[in-house]
């Protein structure tokens, strides 16, 4: 009698091949259920890393692309389809780490690099500048400025600036109390808080620098090495 | 026997587990669903709610919020701003033919015991021009004098640090402006009056004017109290849980009592230039006294409600009086400026006879629309593309550093075509380069001939993040042949300037959507436009006298009810000869001709004059090369005409009187010390004949006091004026993006993902190995 019924769950499952042949339909459902969990797992953690590789990546041809504008070419893009310029480069020297600063928060330019918004005056110039990036890219080495710390910015147009950071502090994004008109030449650097948190929130983690007056020349050619050093890294 | 039994009961016994085996199935698929669900609606939903919305606390301001004139000081909220009591205000507003001069006099107060820096809104008409700001703070007086900006700057920069009363009235964009006003010590009373030109609405042979009053409520932030009846038998509370009603619904301050306590008055002195038909003011009382048959007074009913409108004033001629052309003139420094209007004949366009439309919409899908703009664009088009008829035709062109055409080439608004180019619209995502170029061209060129009698118009929706500005104008000049040009800005920065001049040299017009709930309205306004062209190729020319300088230049189409309206600079005091514009209304050409030395005298023309020919200047900087000449080209007419421009600020300067020194000046005896020109009375002291019953005053005053009360609290005032001007320095603040990614938590629920099936895929094949060692068990049993 049990081979018989054996026999007939054997002809059910005779379209089947393989492995799948000793499964009955409950069995198949569990399993494609599993399999598709561990497909939509696999397509997050490939989503998450692709965001990142886009911005170490990126940061590799915005390198290029300032570099060739601080040579004075003009009208160069990192890549043919990108729609922001760069602007700057930004160098913690202490911490060793670089990256290009970009022009403008619009749209997608801060998963490229850090950017300056648009309506603060460039580094160095009187008033306070604001340069955002992402908190798990481009500014993770932001938390571990500390005050007293040398920032170095090299403008597109060559000029080397010195920021000296002072004290951070953490605000809310629309109530951050930078005055981008403020007196002297200041330059405040921001991120998301808390740094290993998962969830975009509302807090801001800001640094404050201000220009290191008189230190232009000498700096320039006293910091050439720490401002290489990165670079050649990548 | 026995297989018989065996035989009838399996397919039974098969049949029920089967149906439990799909019922099972059933469950598993619906939990897998769900779960699939749940976690991509959590992802989204944190994308969205954990950003934050802009707080904004009961009683607390911003500037742009602003609906009427106000004086802000900073609160102790950083970032935004409090109210200062508004103890009187008074507006004059003159009308002479179409242009409007509105004077604005308020009297605010310093509630607080400390001192501040404060900050004047108010919220300008489109195309107008402040030129005069006069202050009053404490016992001193200030008067705004045109500077260049930067000089204006120090000027201020300086006068605060001595710590002088000083006001710096810059342009922010045109349209708005900030006026901060330094030292304001404690208790002191600010008065503000500012004048500003512009000019009336004109639509249909109506004309209308309006002065921003919208006043936002002041909320009573009364402690919430909720009493709690316990029931005495049970020890239940059984009442109404809910706080204190009457707490909550009367958190407004008594318009009406505030009115008498703290009065409004608006008189508007029109002169019409023409027999006035009738006046009408739709949403204030007014008393009404007609001076002759050309002029009327207009003022606010005494102790009028100010109602939560703006106030409005429209008028008419009187039937078959209606002006169809208009010509004024002003002299002024040795020079004539003429302002001209004529009103095209509307008659042989009757609704029947509107010509087809052939619309190319092109819209920005590049990077920088990302987010909120490319949503407003979606919907910005989805609604322009319902609303065409039958007869038009169309077709949709989209860019980034790529292009696309929707149809090969014009097709018919058919309901098919639209929906089909409607889901093309709402496919579309944000990214990549701008590459304006090859869309304009083939926007331009490459959509066939026009037909006959119908009206080719290129709408154009972008935020102009472009660097070859140049190049665009040059390609639309050459190439717009007989198509009209409408941009339309998309988003809280577009680059208007851009867009503003392309839509000139177009021949278009500019439409600016800076937020989600402008679109239908903004959209509805261009609409009526694209379906209404009544004039077009306008040109003017004098003939017998030498015109320097005509504005606009070169001459919009018009559209139904609008007139052309025109401003120009003649030499000499006397000009004479006559003034030409032609146009053509269809295909028949129209052409009207005045007499300049009949025009008659009018005020303020001089200053309009000015402000179009700044416009003007501005809107071509893209053909000059050299930034500081067109600057110094604005500031020189800037500085003529004492208005405020990009480039130049008003910066008040002390003007009190000598006095002598010790003399205590209160409020009543300040008419006596004004400067000459000086008109303050207005806002000072209340006038007798408003008879007040006492007990009600008494109250109102009472209101009035608590409310200045609450105002101080909020303040953030400060006890050296120092110290008031860094509270205000951190009050502008900038907002920073959100700056973090969902990289690490994408991983994180990947991970989490992953291990949950690799749990479940263990627990199967023990289950599924366990289960057959049952099975076989069993089977060994049987056998």
């Amino acid at each position: 009698m049990s081979n018989k019924t054996t026999k007939e769950g054997n002809q059910i499952n005779e379209g089947r091949a393989g492995f799948l042949a000793r499964l009955n339909a409950l069995e198949t459902v569990v399993l494609a259920g599993i399999l598709l969990v561990a497909l939509a797992g696999l397509m997050l953690i490939g989503k998450g890393f692709y965001m990142k590789a886009k911005a170490e990546v990126s940061q590799v041809l915005l390198k290029r692309s300032f570099q060739a504008q601080l040579l004075g070419e003009t009208d160069v893009k990192p890549w043919p389809w990108a729609d922001f310029s760069t602007e700057a480069e930004i160098t913690a020297p202490r911490i060793g780490k670089t990256a290009v600063v970009l022009s403008g928060t619009s749209g997608e330019a801060l998963a490229f690099g850090p950017a300056r918004l648009a309506n603060t005056p460039a580094p160095g110039e009187l008033g306070t500048s604001v340069i955002a990036a992402h908190r798990d890219t481009h500014f993770r080495w932001l938390k571990d400025v500390k005050p007293g710390d040398l920032l170095i910015i090299t403008r597109k147009d060559g000029a080397n600036l010195t920021f000296r950071a002072g004290t951070s502090r953490i605000a809310r994004w629309d109530r951050s109390g930078i005055n981008a008109d403020a007196p002297g030449r200041n330059l405040v650097l921001a991120t998301c808080w808390p740094f290993d948190a998962t969830e975009q929130g509302p807090l801001r983690y800001i640094v404050n620098a201000e220009l290191v007056p008189d230190a232009g020349q000498t700096t320039l050619s006293a910091l050439d090495n720490p401002v290489q050093l990165p670079v050649k890294s990548f | 026997m026995l297989l018989d039994t065996e035989n009838t009961a399996t397919p039974q016994r098969r049949a029920n587990s089967r149906q439990i085996e799909y019922l099972i199935i059933a469950a598993l698929a619906a939990v897998t669903v769900v779960l699939l669900f749940a976690m991509g609606f959590f992802s989204h939903a944190a994308a969205e709610t954990t950003e934050g919305k802009p707080q904004h606390f009961a009683g607390f301001v911003r500037p742009n919020d602003m609906g009427t004139g106000a004086l802000l000081f900073p609160s102790r909220e950083l970032g935004s701003f409090v109210e200062a009591p508004r103890l009187a205000t008074d507006v004059v507003i003159d009308v002479n033919g179409p242009i409007m001069r509105t004077r604005v006099t308020q009297r605010f107060q310093n509630p607080s015991k400390g001192w501040v820096e404060g900050t004047y809104v108010f919220p300008l008409p489109e195309n107008s021009a402040v030129d005069t700001l006069r202050m009053q703070i404490g016992d001193r007086f200030i008067e705004g004098e045109i500077k260049a900006r930067e000089e204006a700057r120090k000027v201020y920069e300086e006068a605060k640090a001595a710590g002088k009363k000083t006001a710096l009235l810059e342009q922010q964009r045109p349209n708005i402006f900030t006026n901060q006003v330094a030292n304001i010590g404690p208790g002191e009373t600010i008065v503000v009056q500012i004048e500003y030109q512009s000019s009336v609405h004109q639509s249909g042979g109506q004309f209308s004017l309006r002065f921003p009053m919208v006043v936002a409520p002041r909320y009573n932030p009364d402690p919430i109290v909720q009493t709690v009846d316990l029931d005495p038998n049970s020890g239940y509370a059984v009442n109404d849980p809910v706080p204190d009603r009457d707490k909550i619904t009367a958190p407004v301050l008594d318009l009406s009592a505030n009115a008498k306590i703290n009065p409004v008055t608006l008189t508007v002195n029109l002169n019409a230039g023409f027999p006035i038909g009738t006046v009408t003011a739709p949403f204030h009382e007014t008393d009404m006294q007609t001076v002759d048959e050309m002029a009327r007074k207009v003022s606010l009913k005494n102790g009028s409600v100010p109602a939560d409108k703006d106030f409005e004033l429209s008028w008419n001629a009187v039937a078959g009086k209606t002006p169809h052309a208009g010509l004024f003139r002003e002299t002024k420094d040795g020079k004539t400026y003429l302002l001209g209007f004529v009103t095209p004949p509307a008659d042989n366009l009757a609704a029947g006879t509107q010509p087809n439309r052939e619309v190319v919409f092109v819209i920005d899908n590049s990077g920088s629309m990302a987010g909120k703009s490319i949503e407003q664009a979606r919907d910005s088009l989805a609604l322009a593309i319902s609303k065409l008829r039958p007869e038009d035709r169309f077709n949709v062109v989209r860019f980034d550093d790529t292009m696309e055409v929707h149809f090969p080439s014009l097709v018919p608004a058919t309901p098919d075509k639209r929906e089909d180019a409607i889901a093309f619209v709402r496919g579309l995502t944000a990214d990549g380069g701008t590459e304006m170029l090859p869309a304009l061209e083939a926007a331009l060129r490459t959509q066939g001939p026009v037909e006959p009698r119908a009206l080719r118009q290129v709408v154009f929706l972008t935020d102009g993040a472009i660097g070859n500005e140049a190049q665009l104008f040059e390609e639309i000049s050459k190439n717009r042949g007989d198509a009209r040009v409408f941009t339309v800005g998309i988003g809280s920065a577009p680059n208007t300037h851009f867009m503003t001049k392309a839509a000139e040299i177009g021949r278009g017009t500019f439409t600016l959507i800076g937020s989600e709930d402008q679109v239908a309205a903004r959209m509805g306004e261009l609409f009526d436009k694209l379906e209404n062209p009544a004039m077009t190729d306008i040109a003017v020319a004098f003939d017998g006298t030498n015109a320097q300088d005509i504005t606009p230049n070169p001459m919009p189409d018009l559209y139904r009810g609008e007139p052309v309206v025109l401003t120009a600079q003649l030499d000499g005091a006397t000009p004479a000869g006559k003034l030409q514009i032609i146009g053509k209304t269809g295909s028949q050409p129209w052409r009207v001709e005045m007499d300049v030395a009949k025009a008659s005298e009018g005020k303020g023309i001089a200053k309009l004059w000015a402000r179009r020919k700044i416009d003007d200047l501005e809107a071509n900087a893209y053909a000059v090369n050299d930034a500081a000449a067109l600057d110094k080209q604005i500031e020189t007419v800037a500085l003529a005409h004492h208005l405020v421009s990009r480039v130049t600020s008003l910066v008040a300067v002390d003007v009190t009187p000598s006095r002598p020194a010790g003399e205590p000046v209160a409020s009543t005896d300040l008419p006596l010390n004004l400067p000459d020109g000086w008109d303050f009375e207005k806002v000072f002291g209340e006038k007798p004949q408003q008879a007040i019953p006492e007990g009600q005053r008494k109250a109102a005053l009472e209101q009035s006091e608590e409310q200045a009360m609450l105002v101080a609290d909020r303040m953030a005032a400060a006890p050296t004026a120092h110290a008031a001007s860094l509270i205000a320095d951190a009050g502008s603040q900038v907002d920073l993006p959100q700056t973090a990614t969902l990289a690490d938590r994408h991983i994180l629920i990947g991970l989490m993902l992953l291990a949950f099936a690799l749990m479940a895929a263990t627990t199967f094949s023990l289950w599924r190995w366990q289960l057959r060692g049952l099975i076989l068990e069993a089977r060994d049993r049987v056998q």
